[in-house]
């Protein structure tokens, strides 16, 4: 132990003041950060490599002996496995990014004692795109239904909620560098990765998937290394008064660019898809982000000046309903989703009631039509259901109904003769402060306005390997699937709405 | 189409990928596409800009060129698990052969000379350079066009600072087992001895050079070959066991694994960027080609700045001129084999 506190006590003395050059300034930051703070976890590469191995060991060793002779994908709930085929394009977005973070905030941040720190995540960021990506391809191998799993990560960048996924996850790189870190580190990591990998596998094993929570229990204890490293850099962030503008601004920022995408898309995943019920997102929620992460952990730095996010009590108040909306638009619009949907039953009905009063009113009508009209004799989608779907937001790419359509807050403005339209009042916000970030960037709807449905899926790759059958189904039943010719029969053209909303109305979709 | 046509047609594999040989590999399969690439691969664009507009990605940040950058593939095939494994059997194989000498009392054989003059003084200043390259790999693997170059620069970047530590435990080893040596005082002589300030002033540039494969290939095709074999080979590892220091050499060996596979993925990018049915191959070669004669004569001179390290030889007589002129020879050729310009003057 005396050789590991010594060694790391030297290696944080690599770093010296440049001579010959002014430092880099490729990712340029406004914030000060002192040279010296603190790396609780004195990150030395020998000890690093040994424990991870281990880690590695046990568990693709785990996914190759027993899950695998078992058969374990084969026996979990399928309507679970169905949303896995999401989650994981989507994770590794995230993972990715945050490795290209840590290669900025080792260039920008002029401390050797951090850069040790952000070293062992820029490798454990690798681990996870390949942990995730390797059970992805697993569940290709294994599980009863590939398709989806085999193509996600191609589709994925045809899908409104990884797109708002990106939005959201590239927030931690394509960024001034301690905004990144602030959006992975401080938001991310700290309050989202204990709802998405812990919370997560309760529901898998609870369905029968005993895969996941093995790949994600082992990415999650590398999270606490990296929740230490957010808050190196927030100690060291706010250890300089002159920084303080700056972070509450990132801060606020940072938590609703994560939360609008986060909590629509990880309350859908919990709540949808569990077969095997038990606690709701809202609960793990409360418990998660509300007590533990804003209740304690921000609340600890409040002394140094750091103040809870300014649209914190929004969100909160939005999280009943943000999942149920968005999976109803998601659902809406299965034929260009590529996994199966099980329809909700009257047994999810009740569960739904008890978990969210008032789901009913505002959702139980739209499942008992969902389950009318799976049949392709039907020769309807639930997207026919409305006049249209809401736009998609312009800076989060989310959809324009949030939290609940009849209290969305929706806005639509004309700005350098351009419609755009925003989910919040958040988005609007972060929007006007820097438009350039936003501007240029066409959402799923305007990027194939026009096109028809049929088209988008045959050519986007969203069909099964007989060339006709669709990947997405409304259904988990498989007697009578909907092809191509069943999409193509119905005519229905993808139409941006933007198009035919006037400006400066705030609208309910 | 039958059932069982159907059955047999469905994928159990990823389909996105074209692997490069017959079947695809785990690496290819945990790497490839990894990396967005709007408007090739990916639908959609940069949805969230940078402050100050840039995209996710751009080509402009290398002055060479590729259709198709995902077409790359690392020769050693390493993803995460597999290098870390490397590297946690590299560093088992020090420390086991670092608790044989405790228990041995080998440091005690030590030449005390050796001790203070090399290990002291060059070997550990030498830590700093290696730490300069780990910098320097960070944003070049932000920068790399690729998932798959992007993460064989990531390692990359990781192994020099695997080697900048190895070098501090082990001295931190030695300054316990005996009472005659303490590890002070390098940093100064990094920061202010005008023996090393042309590779200080070398390192600075390295970190601050903008674009990611000039950082890459001049580190892998002119540093690597020639200034880290004279300040590592021939400053320490060969003469090490002529002073009684047989551990000294085993660390070096695994830092020269590293350098063997970061030059074979280097020359795997050269060749994809210049070959013969690309439309820019050539402009690529001239590129690198240019690259190299930016660097190498200031490398070699560099490297002869170290020539007053081998007078302190305490028990040996190296020719440094003789060995100088041999890697830089050996590095000419290599330059020559792939396709880059003579270079061995």
């Amino acid at each position: 132990m005396k050789n590991i506190v010594e060694t790391h006590e030297r290696v944080k003395d690599f770093d010296w003041k440049f001579s010959y050059n002014d430092k880099p300034k490729r990712y340029p930051t406004r914030y000060k950060i002192p040279p010296k703070t603190k790396d609780p976890f004195r990150h030395l590469i020998r000890d690093y490599c040994s424990m991870e191995q281990e880690k590695d060991d046990r568990q693709y060793g785990a996914m190759s002996d027993v899950i695998a002779r078992s058969g374990m994908p084969g026996k979990a709930s399928e309507r679970w496995m169905e949303i896995m085929k999401l989650v994981l394009p989507i994770t590794c977005f995230g993972e990715y990014a945050a490795m290209k973070s840590c290669g900025q905030l080792i260039d920008t941040v002029d401390n050797a004692e951090l850069r040790q720190g952000y070293l062992a995540q820029t490798i454990d960021e690798v681990r996870h795109v390949n942990q995730q990506a390797h059970l992805a391809r697993y569940f290709s191998k294994h599980s009863p239904d590939p398709e989806g799993f085999a193509q996600g990560f191609k589709l994925r960048s045809r899908t409104m909620q990884a797109r708002a996924g990106q939005a959201a996850l590239s927030g931690f790189f394509n960024a001034d560098p301690i905004e990144g870190a602030i959006n992975l580190q401080v938001v991310t990591e700290t309050a989202y990765t204990n709802p998405l990998f812990v919370a997560v596998t309760e529901i898998a094993a609870a369905n029968g998937d005993e895969t996941t929570p093995t790949v994600f229990l082992s990415v999650q204890s590398d999270e606490a290394r990296h929740m230490a490293n957010g808050y190196s850099t927030l100690a060291a962030i706010v250890s300089n008064p002159d920084n303080l503008e700056h972070l509450e601004k990132d801060f606020d920022r940072a938590f609703w660019r994560q939360h609008n995408f986060l909590d629509p898309f990880l309350g859908a995943v919990y709540d949808y898809f569990q077969e095997n019920r038990s606690s709701s997102y809202l609960e793990k929620w409360e418990e998660w982000i509300a007590e533990d992460w804003a209740g304690a952990y921000i609340a600890k730095l409040e002394p140094f000046g750091l103040k809870a996010p300014r649209w914190f009590d929004s969100a909160r108040a939005n999280i009943p309903w943000v999942g149920h909306t968005a999976m109803m638009l998601i659902a809406a619009a299965w034929p260009i989703m590529f996994w199966r949907f099980d329809p909700m039953t009257e047994r999810d009905f009740e569960w739904f009631e008890k978990k969210y009063p008032g789901w009913y009113e505002h959702y139980g009508k739209f499942w008992e039509d969902y389950a009318r009209i799976t049949d392709p004799k039907e020769g309807t989608i639930p997207m026919e259901l409305f006049n249209s779907l809401p736009p998609l937001c312009r800076t989060c790419h989310m959809p324009c109904a949030l939290p609940r359509p009849d209290i969305a807050t929706m806005r639509v403005r004309m700005i350098d003769d351009r419609k755009h339209a925003f989910c919040s009042e958040a988005c609007e916000h972060i929007f006007l402060e820097e438009p350039h970030r936003y501007l240029g960037n066409p959402t799923l709807f305007e990027e194939f306005d026009g096109v028809d449905m049929a088209d988008f899926i045959e050519q986007g790759g969203f069909l099964r390997a007989d060339g006709k059958t669709l990947i997405a189904q409304p259904t988990l039943k498989r007697d009578r699937q909907w092809t191509i010719d069943d999409i193509r029969a119905l005519k229905i053209e993808l139409r941006d709405p933007l198009r035919d909303l006037p400006v400066d109305e705030v609208k309910a979709a | 189409m039958n059932a069982q046509s159907a059955a047999a047609k469905t994928p159990r594999d990823f389909t996105f990928i074209e692997p490069r040989k017959r079947r695809l590999t785990e690496y290819e399969a945990v790497t490839i596409h990894q990396q967005w690439e709007p408007g090739g691969f990916d639908a959609g664009t940069t949805f969230l800009r940078g402050p100050d507009g840039r995209a996710w990605w751009e080509a402009e940040r290398t002055a060479i060129k590729h259709p198709n950058w995902f077409a790359f593939r690392d020769p050693a095939q390493h993803w995460q698990r597999t290098y870390v494994r490397m590297q946690a059997e590299q560093e088992r194989s020090i420390e086991r052969i670092t608790e044989d000498a405790v228990a041995g009392g080998l440091f005690e054989e030590l030449d005390r000379e050796w001790l203070h003059s090399i290990l002291g003084k060059h070997y550990r200043v030498w830590s700093f350079f290696e730490y300069g390259l780990f910098r320097a790999f960070s944003p070049a693997q932000r920068e790399a066009l690729s998932d798959s170059l992007g993460n064989a620069i990531c390692f990359q970047s990781f192994d020099h600072m695997r080697l900048g530590q190895a070098v501090v435990a082990h001295l931190l080893t030695i300054e316990n087992e005996l009472e005659d040596y303490e590890d002070r005082g390098a940093k100064g002589l990094w920061t202010d001895d005008p023996i090393y300030q042309p590779a200080r002033h070398l390192a600075e540039d390295i970190i601050m050079t903008d674009d990611w494969a000039e950082q890459t290939l001049v580190v892998n095709l002119v540093i690597a070959p020639i200034l880290s074999r004279i300040a590592w080979d021939t400053l320490v590892r060969k003469p090490a066991p002529l002073h009684g220091d047989p551990v000294t050499p085993l660390i070096l060996m695994t830092a020269e694994r590293d350098r063997r596979r970061n030059l074979d993925y280097s020359k795997e990018l050269v060749a994809m960027v210049t070959a013969d049915d690309l439309d820019v191959g050539d402009a690529n070669r001239k590129v690198i080609a240019g690259w190299i004669d930016d660097w190498r004569a200031r490398v070699i001179d560099v490297a002869r700045s170290l020539a007053p390290v081998a007078e302190r030889m305490p028990r040996t007589n190296i020719d440094f001129e003789a060995e100088l002129q041999a890697v830089a020879s050996a590095q000419g050729e290599l330059i020559s084999e792939l396709g880059l310009g003579g270079g061995s003057k």
